[in-house]
């Protein structure tokens, strides 16, 4: 008796397992099916719908998104896009592997810089090369999706990682935007005499990275200084980052950063900007429709801090091109996912995109309708340098160059800050 | 023997788990602590123990093993010290008793990310709830850049996880109290003894097995922390907060280098092990019991 419990125990626990095992079978069996009908999307009968997957970080986007996905499958009959998004840091952590095993993101986005050479050298880009939605684009804002002459991505959005200023409080002070160094102090000290804060400077997490772009942009204007830096052939001890980080303290040690800017979160110098506590706030023009959004009485411009005398300034300020769009190498409906990016490079669907969502576009002729967005029209005719800090391709070594910045703020001599992250630098030389 | 082999049966649901949870990515992670593996690529080359030499000699991974560990000591005096007191406050059944202590275990069941960015604002030097108390009670003096200053945004944070975690550890040490007979300190203050010779005495001795849970528990916590710093500083500034979980979570993540990530994680693992073995040595010693 005790015998027959114990096999039909063993039995019923037996029919689990296997029960389990062949859900799981089934579930991969339904999907491989599907993908295999996908994947011959020429020759499948027609009526057969595909869905593509579609991954991104911005959820601010989504609302604007499903509208846009909502028309494409209308003019697609037969293509669903199912999108799904997810926080920035979970992007760049949960993404990755999905990607390489391309469970999702048949169509997905890429930042420039790291994240971009650690996909492209894992081979997730498919080859958007000789696609004839590329000439729908400004072809000088899609490099950044390029390696080995193949364009792997394409950068949609256009950000100008400028200082925002209050042209209000600018005209009521009687100022104007300073051509050089010594103007722009005494713009600063202007300012604080007059009770306003400077400039808000999230020291805590964005303001670094965003500041140093166009602190650094003159002082060394050159397109490539970081990757010399990277490859050994220019160091952070150099006078062009010892200079920058110098200027740094000085703006700090001036009192013209709000106090205690490195315990401030990109949240709180928004708010001393919003508040019209403070006139410039370093950020970029990704920042403009959210701080008009809190406060409608704002009105905008970008000013990038010219660190050296008005004859030797090379460029006007900084651009960036990101959330660059992408499809999988390993996607089952490749064609269907080419056709959804060339949905979005549309002239039309691109200007909704970003009026939709406050953010310009690298689409050419795109029409935008708030002075937010206009504003970097008129920076689209300036000299403007492609984001340095994305040039760094090592995480690493980024940290340790924004990390000098918070150095130089916590009390650390220029030289002492630059010694330290170039010793960092220097350890993955030579690795 | 058939309830052995019963036991197997209901075992093997859960060893089946904890295989396939826990040992698959420790051995896997092990493994990939010995090649160069970016976590994208389809591809990877064994490296030997270059990464275990790289991560060793990184001026980053010794800065957040050298935050790691006062952030450890910090956490464990100060939450030993608060939760044992709050216990000895709170130990009697009294109806207010018993809603202190719901009050002072809350912070445990609230997300660690919830936590930490609730300080985050609580810590914001101009807009924050501290320095505005300060301000407004005349202790500018006192008014701090709690998370902004390489100086004190370690201990900062290490005052958050004391507070999140040392209503959960007031439980163990109330536990404890419960379980010394009332007939000792009777005796003892019969025989004349103050409070503070009791405590020396009898209480703390018999706490002893609650000490060394309370002690051990906190290490293992304190030294894994994440969440908190993570939301809070990010391991900034420069480095002040970096600490061995947070650096292996850049080294994976941000550096794509799943490689030197898992040879940090299992210098990790080895440091962690010999800390938590070496404190119930230590404290095993001091065990006693009356009769």
């Amino acid at each position: 008796m005790k015998q027959i419990k114990f096999r039909a125990a063993l039995l019923i626990l037996s029919v689990l397992i296997v029960s389990v095992l062949s859900a799981c079978g089934s579930s991969n069996a339904n999907k491989s099916n599907t993908a295999s009908a996908g994947s011959d999307a020429g020759n499948k009968p027609s009526g057969d719908p595909v869905t593509i997957s579609f991954i991104h970080w911005r959820g601010e986007d989504v609302e604007a998104l499903n509208g846009i996905i909502q028309k494409f499958e209308a003019a697609n009959p037969g293509i669903n896009v199912e999108m799904q998004t997810m926080p920035s840091e979970q992007y760049q952590s949960t993404a990755q592997a999905k990607l390489a095993d391309a469970s999702v993101g048949d169509v997905f986005t890429s930042f420039p810089g790291a994240q971009f050479g650690a996909l492209a050298k894992a081979g997730v880009f498919a080859d958007l090369s000789g696609e004839s939605f590329l000439s729908n684009y400004n072809p000088a804002l899609i490099e950044a999706g390029k390696q080995d002459g193949k364009q792997l991505a394409v950068p949609y959005q256009l950000v100008y990682n400028d200082p925002i200023y209050n042209v209000k409080l600018f005209e009521k002070y009687g100022l104007t935007t300073p051509k050089d160094w010594d103007g722009f102090l005494a713009l600063c000290e202007k300012l604080k005499s007059e009770g306003i804060i400077p400039i808000a400077f999230a020291g805590a997490d964005i303001g670094p990275g965003q500041l140093m772009n166009s602190m650094v942009m003159n002082n060394e204007p050159s397109t490539d200084i970081f990757t010399k830096v990277e490859a050994g052939e220019a160091k952070l001890t150099d006078p062009f980052w010892v200079k920058t980080l110098s200027q740094f303290k000085e703006l700090n040690d001036k009192g013209y950063l709000q106090k205690d800017a490195l315990g401030t979160k990109d949240a709180a110098a928004g708010a001393l900007f919003i508040q019209e506590k403070a006139a410039i706030l370093a950020s970029g023009s990704f920042q403009l429709a959210q701080n008009k959004k809190q406060n409608p009485n704002l009105e905008q411009q970008l000013l990038a801090p010219i660190t050296v005398a008005a004859d030797q300034a090379k460029y006007e300020g900084i651009h960036t091109t990101t959330f660059m769009l992408a499809v999988n190498s390993k996607s089952k409906h490749p064609k269907e996912a080419k056709k959804f990016i060339a949905f979005l490079s549309g002239k039309d669907i691109a200007g909704e995109y970003a009026n939709a969502t406050g953010q310009n576009v690298t689409v050419k002729d795109v029409q935008y309708t708030t002075p937010e967005l206009q504003v970097a029209t008129a920076w689209a005719s300036k000299k403007t340098l492609f984001q340095p800090r994305f040039t760094i391709t090592n995480a690493d070594n980024q940290k340790a160059v924004t990390n000098s910045i918070q150095a130089v703020l916590s009390g650390k001599s220029p030289e002492d800050a630059a010694k330290e992250a170039q010793a960092i630098v220097d350890q993955h030389l030579t690795k | 023997m058939r309830n052995r082999k019963l036991l197997w049966l209901f075992l093997l649901p859960g060893l089946l788990l904890y295989l396939a949870i826990f040992m698959y990515p420790t051995v896997t992670g092990l493994f990939y602590s010995f090649t160069n593996w970016d976590g994208v690529s389809p591809s990877y080359h064994l490296v030997g123990l270059d990464n275990y030499k790289d991560t060793l000699t990184s001026i980053v991974f010794r800065k957040a093993l050298f935050n790691n560990v006062k952030f450890m000591i910090a956490v464990v005096l100060a939450q030993t010290a608060v939760s044992l007191g709050l216990a000895l406050l709170l130990v009697k059944n009294h109806r207010i008793h018993v809603v202190l202590r719901a009050l002072f275990f809350f912070p445990a069941v609230l997300s660690s990310v919830s936590v930490g960015l609730i300080w985050s604002f609580v810590y914001d030097p101009s807009l924050g709830l501290i320095n505005a108390a300060l301000d407004r009670l005349g202790a500018d003096a006192w008014m701090q850049n709690w998370t902004g200053s390489t100086h004190i945004a370690l201990y900062a944070i290490a005052f958050v996880q004391v507070w999140a975690h040392a209503g959960q550890m007031m439980i163990v040490f109330i536990a404890g109290l419960q379980t010394i007979p009332e007939e000792l300190n009777e005796a003892a203050r019969i025989d004349g003894a103050g409070r503070w010779q009791i405590f020396r005495r009898i209480t703390w001795p018999l706490l002893a097995p609650s000490a060394t849970i309370v002690v051990a528990y906190t290490t293992i916590q304190s030294f894994k922390a994440f969440d908190l710093i993570f939301t809070m500083t990010d391991g900034g500034p420069n480095y002040a907060t970096e600490i061995l979980t947070t650096y292996i979570y850049h080294t994976a993540f941000a550096s794509y280098a799943f490689g030197p990530a898992s040879a940090g994680s299992v210098i990790f693992l080895i440091v962690l092990s010999v800390l938590t073995a070496l404190q119930f040595r230590l404290l095993r010693g001091n065990r006693i019991a009356y009769s």
